[in-house]
């Protein structure tokens, strides 16, 4: 099952059994049974038709606009609803917010820390102190006893973590401050690109389970969004996005002159910057690896939807729900 | 209400059967699911499915009720479900003879298999009724890994 992106604008439908994409170089076909979720990034029509066959499929649509920003997803109506387990998320809620909270925050810093040792191992010793504060968070979190106390840690991560891009990275792509909507540089912009990616990669795995999106426990389920989605990526976000964007700019695959859009301050990737950066996050999200209790190779986008059953599995047993650790690699 | 998927489930599998009842049927991308639903969608074409108090039989002639399977996999699981037809529809005073036609065979020779329901099994399948009843109104029985386990969609559920 694959995610097909569409780059160029054109018009798109439904023909007979399949997915017919027009563009200025002509039609295209793609045979829906391969496809679980699709990608727009720019114009492109279709019609209701289109939308109804889509839905039939179980296939999830994402909109980024040109600038690539999310616009939403077309969802199609729940092939996979429990009612049973809605009303126990709902009480999860209540009961267990901030023990969740608590191992979503834990899997953060134990991410980062596997992404960053690396770096450490490299020579970068600098990176020493923070590696050191990683080790201790979950010390922090046991005394942390309020929701605004746990948010507190995990944004203490975030901000360290960003700075410690100074030490790894090229000097052009450091950041000074995480600035989100718009982003007002080239490395917020890639940020700000890859978390969506992964949000909108999440709402898709989410779907494909029986959860209900807007029940979270790390995000508050206020936020008027599909925020368990917010929650579950989390886990993930240093092992796709910030690994993908360090080996592009590192490599310099994704250059600031090149890559981005100079009229706008570089604050946004041009097309081609958006392609070599979707290229690289697709080849990391689905790298397979030997899941160790599983016994078997999962991609790292299976795993996302893995934890989606691990949190199942803790609502209806009421065991403890660890997301995703990079230990699960065998 | 008790069908004859959760009779099948039972015997096969008491984890799968919970899920299943509790309504987590998760999405399963497997082959062996997609042919079990083609062979049943073609031979719905041959015979008129008869549908009611959540039995579905595949076929009913003068002598027989005919459930159809992939394969003879699991035979057993195949058999008590269909007992549970055939228990069904005797009280409603219809008395029939059982058949599992297979279209794959694997563990023994024959794509036929007739089954009849007793005093001895129907007293059984009376206990297992019991038992289902039970197992889903408590907790989710914990999974035992046996071979089967690798090809089922609840595989990673189960041991993740």
């Amino acid at each position: 099952m694959k995610t097909k992106y569409i780059f160029s604008t054109g018009e798109i439908k439904r023909k007979d059994n399949s997915i017919a994409f027009k563009n200025h170089k002509g039609w295209n076909y793609i045979p829906i049974e391969n496809v679980r979720e699709i990608y727009f990034l720019n114009e492109v029509s279709f019609n209701s038709k289109f939308l109804d066959f889509i839905a039939r499929a179980g296939i999830v649509l994402h909109f980024f606009n040109y600038y690539g920003y999310y616009s939403g997803s077309f969802y199609p109506k729940e092939h996979l609803v429990s009612g049973n387990l809605t009303i126990k998320q709902a009480l999860a809620f209540e009961k267990r917010r901030l023990e969740f909270a608590r191992n979503i925050v834990k899997v953060i810093a134990f991410n980062i820390y596997e992404v960053l040792y690396h770096y450490y191992r490299h020579d970068k010793k600098e990176l020493k102190p923070y590696l050191e504060y990683l080790k201790k968070v979950p010390v922090y979190l046991e005394k942390a006893q309020k929701i605004e106390k746990i948010l507190f840690v995990e944004g203490s991560i975030w901000n360290e973590f960003y700075d410690s891009f100074k030490y790894f990275l090229p000097s052009d792509f450091i950041l000074n401050k995480r600035v989100k909507r718009p982003p007002n540089n080239p490395i917020n912009a890639l940020i700000s690109f890859g978390n969506s990616l992964l949000y909108t990669k999440t709402i898709t795995a989410i779907y494909h389970t029986h959860l209900n999106q807007t029940i979270s426990f790390l995000h508050s389920p206020q936020e008027a969004r599909f925020s368990l989605s917010l929650d579950l990526s989390e886990a993930f976000k240093p092992i796709i996005v910030f690994r993908t964007i360090f080996d592009l700019v590192n490599r310099k695959k994704l250059q600031v002159t090149k890559h981005f859009e100079k009229k706008l301050n570089y604050a946004l990737l041009n097309e081609e910057g958006k392609k070599i950066f979707i290229t690289a996050f697709e080849e990391r999200i689905n790298e397979k690896f030997m899941h160790k209790s599983l016994n078997r190779m999962v991609s790292f986008q299976t795993a996302i939807k893995l934890d989606g059953y691990k949190l199942i599995k803790a609502i209806i047993n009421d065991t403890e729900f660890m997301p995703f650790l990079i230990k699960e690699k065998r | 209400m008790i069908s004859g998927t959760f009779i099948n489930y039972y015997i096969h599998c008491k984890t799968q059967m919970w899920l299943f009842a509790n309504r987590i049927n998760l999405e399963d991308n497997s082959e062996d699911v997609r042919i079990g639903k083609v062979l049943h969608e073609i031979s719905e074409e041959k015979v008129d499915e008869v549908s009611f108090e959540g039995i579905k039989v595949d076929k009913i002639t003068k002598d027989y009720v005919v459930e159809v399977k992939k394969s003879d996999s699991d035979l057993e699981a195949a058999k008590w479900q269909l007992l549970y037809y055939l228990y069904v529809l005797k009280q409603k005073g219809i008395i029939k003879k059982g058949r599992i036609e297979v279209f794959e065979k694997r563990k023994q020779n024959k794509k036929k298999i007739e089954v009849i329901l007793d005093d001895e099994s129907e007293k059984k399948l009376l206990q297992i009724i019991n038992d289902i009843k039970k197992i889903i109104n408590s907790k989710m029985p914990t999974p035992k890994f046996e071979n089967q386990c690798k090809k089922c969609a609840y595989y990673e559920f189960c041991f993740l």
